[in-house]
């Protein structure tokens, strides 16, 4: 067992061992005596602190010290320490619009695949997914992002760290040049280690590259596919691709949810919602552009706008999404070096911890019987001191 | 063991008493009274009263009323004058030991060193009186009754007391007061021992008045050495005379209980010793039962200390 915030358990050490030490450290009648010259006594409280070598009441000692101590490992976030295997591996396989769905991926992860391995499945997004549930890996339309799955990875080398000594990296991916951005290469440097490049089938590109797509962008009118907003509104900016356009554009359409099914979006408003949409058509694709554009001002000259109107006109995604990145880009993303020491990763800090609820459950209890335990102690020195109080006066 | 009346053994004393080799040891002295003593039955000390004993003093002219045997014949027939031949006499003084036995007298509680040493002065003092012929007699106040021993010359009345103070175990509260009256009644001379934790002002003024008609008063003030330098311990003490009395004895608290006790003793000197009263200290252990009554009885040596 070890814990993920073992301060927690050091504190609560100290102060059950602080505890303890008070209950040496305690406040009673001292030893009485006869004393015949008692009355040239100052007339103090009948009471003292003095060091005892046998604890003061053992019962609610050992309750106090269980309930710190049980706090204080529940709060340290107790996780079990499953047995450590020399090596396992993180699998990114990439489950976005450029990999081709066939069992030729799932056949590659399942003979990866090793007890105490991960598998991440990235899109835009990343899953993790376990060893029993390859089978339902499914593909989606949704763009991929190499540099999301490595930031993936890494927090899953992080859970692997208690279970090898080696952690390995695995990318079962297309490798298609819209995965990868700007940053791709310094998140993947963050892996300390080399990883192993597994290229998947890229999904067939339908669209002639010959054929430009055909945009629909209306100055004034409603784009196609589009209906009026109930409510116009005013948004900040709007992105394309990793084109940023920041203006303050008046929303007067919007895509139902009938023209996003079998659409791509192409761009979307900072809030999230469709800019510009694309259907395939045959050979070549078909473009709707929700974004009105302003004669009057600069924005039409901003370079800027000039690169969102680039991503707009640009090719279609069909084709795009299987344009393979360059060799240098995959060597990169490929690395050097051999498998990542389990040291490199940090412990994971977001591990559910099943055990810290029992303990601190118990130290719950704990409180609730220490408090009876001392009531009933004050109850029984009551009357202990009545009965003494009464005997005197008789 | 000698038990109590009430058939219960008196508490274990690890240093009891010996009896026998304090009367050995205080055989040769003698107890010369303060001052002259009133006149009666003939002994050791001198008496206010002028007799007609062996030792001739000073003649005095016949005055009526005198008995005419008394008269010089002689003289009167060289002289034509009648004289009356005076002489020195000599007369006993009743002397009563007064014993206080309350229950702090009964400390410490292991040897009871207070009660015993009291009861060793008791009876030597007692014998050295004896041994000048004076009748001697003890008042003993206990809780609940006070034993009297009325004053004696007999030989058995020292053993008597012996056994009486052994038969003793200190307790209770009693008032000295009315013992020390009773002792006043029956004798001239009068030897308080006791703590002084009792009815001490009461007892006070009973001796000054008893002091006034001619009394000769001793007070023996027995201390115990815990009491002088108690224990450093942290203590809940409690006092035996009066249960509701209990106070922490810790470090702070014992730098003035040093104080008020020192003090109390010295108020006590002063008191008793302006009412005319030979007082003296008694610390246990500190100095042997028959250097203590040599002290007490030495002519000169009596002063009020402290």
């Amino acid at each position: 067992m070890t814990f993920l915030a073992p301060g927690f358990f050091f504190a609560s050490l100290a102060i059950a061992a602080a505890v303890v030490a008070l209950h040496f450290i305690v406040t009673r009648q001292p030893r009485a005596a006869i004393f015949p010259t008692a009355r040239f006594v100052p007339d103090l409280p009948a009471t003292a602190t003095a060091k005892a070598t046998r604890p003061s009441d053992i019962r609610l000692m050992l309750l106090r010290v269980l309930l710190v101590l049980a706090a204080g490992a529940g709060l340290a976030r107790p996780i079990l320490k499953p047995s450590r295997g020399k090596e396992a591996r993180v699998i990114l396989v990439d489950v976005s619009r450029s990999s081709k769905d066939s069992a030729a991926v799932r056949d590659s992860v399942r003979s990866l695949y090793r007890n105490h391995d991960v598998i991440v499945a990235f899109d835009s997004s990343s899953r993790v997914f376990s060893g029993d549930s390859i089978e339902s890996l499914h593909f989606t339309r949704g763009r991929g992002n190499l540099s999301a799955a490595l930031i993936a990875a890494m927090r899953a080398g992080s859970s692997l760290r208690n279970r090898a000594d080696s952690v390995a990296l695995v990318i079962i991916s297309p490798f298609a040049q819209e995965e990868l951005d700007a940053a791709t290469d310094s998140v993947r440097r963050l892996w300390p280690g080399g990883a192993k490049i597994v290229r998947a089938g890229a999904r067939e590109a339908v669209v002639d590259s010959a054929q430009p797509p055909s945009v629909i962008w209306p100055q004034t009118g409603r784009p196609a596919g589009a209906i009026a907003r109930a409510n116009r509104d005013t948004v900040g900016a709007v992105l394309a691709g990793n084109s940023l356009l920041v203006a303050a554009f008046e929303r007067r359409w919007s895509y139902p949810a009938d023209s996003i099914r079998g659409a791509e979006v192409v761009a979307r408003w900072v809030d999230g919602e469709p800019a510009a949409i694309e259907w395939p058509t045959g050979g070549a694709c078909r473009r709707s552009v929700a974004v009105p554009i302003t004669q009057a001002g600069d924005l039409v000259l901003r370079a800027d706008y000039k690169k969102f109107a680039a991503a707009i006109f640009g090719d279609c995604i069909a084709r795009t999404s299987a344009i393979p990145a360059s060799p240098e880009r995959i060597a990169n993303l490929a690395g050097t070096g051999g498998l990542a020491p389990r040291e490199a990763f940090q412990p994971r800090g977001d591990i559910h911890s099943s055990l810290a609820t029992w303990l601190l459950g118990i130290a719950l209890i704990a409180a609730i019987i220490e408090l009876f335990v001392r009531r009933q102690r004050r109850l029984v020195a009551s009357e202990s001191r009545q009965s003494s109080d009464a005997r005197r006066a008789a | 063991m000698a038990r109590t009346k009430d058939g219960r053994e008196p508490a274990a004393r690890s240093a009891s008493p010996d009896f026998a080799a304090l009367l050995d040891s205080v055989r040769g002295i003698r107890w010369p009274a303060r001052s002259a003593v009133r006149g009666g039955i003939p002994g050791a000390h001198t008496s206010r009263m002028r007799g007609n004993s062996a030792e001739f003093t000073e003649y005095r002219p016949y005055r009526q009323g005198d008995d005419l045997r008394r008269i010089d014949w002689k003289l009167f027939a060289r002289s034509n004058r009648a004289y009356i031949r005076l002489s020195n006499d000599r007369a006993i003084l009743p002397t009563i030991v007064v014993l206080d036995a309350s229950a702090s007298m009964g400390f410490p509680v292991d040897t009871l060193g207070k009660w015993n040493l009291a009861a060793q002065l008791s009876v030597g003092l007692s014998a050295v009186a004896r041994n000048s012929a004076d009748p001697v007699g003890m008042v003993i106040a206990r809780e609940g009754e006070m034993i009297q021993l009325p004053p004696r010359t007999r030989q058995s009345v020292i053993y008597e007391m012996v056994r009486a103070v052994s038969e003793l175990t200190p307790r209770g509260s009693p008032p000295l007061t009315s013992a020390l009256d009773a002792a006043v009644r029956m004798s001239g001379r009068i030897v308080l021992i006791s703590d002084f934790l009792g009815d001490a002002d009461d007892l006070l003024a009973s001796v000054s008045r008893a002091v006034v008609t001619g009394k000769e008063m001793h007070a023996l003030h027995i201390i115990a050495p815990e009491e002088i330098d108690p224990p450093k311990e942290t203590l809940l003490v409690s006092d035996p005379e009066d249960p509701d009395v209990r106070r922490p004895l810790t470090g702070d608290a014992r730098d003035v209980y040093l104080k008020a006790f020192s003090a109390w003793r010295e108020q006590i000197a002063h008191d008793w010793s302006e009412a005319g009263v030979l007082y003296s200290t008694a610390i246990v252990g500190e100095e042997g039962a028959d250097h203590l009554i040599r002290r007490v009885t030495a002519p000169r040596g009596i002063s009020a200390t402290a």
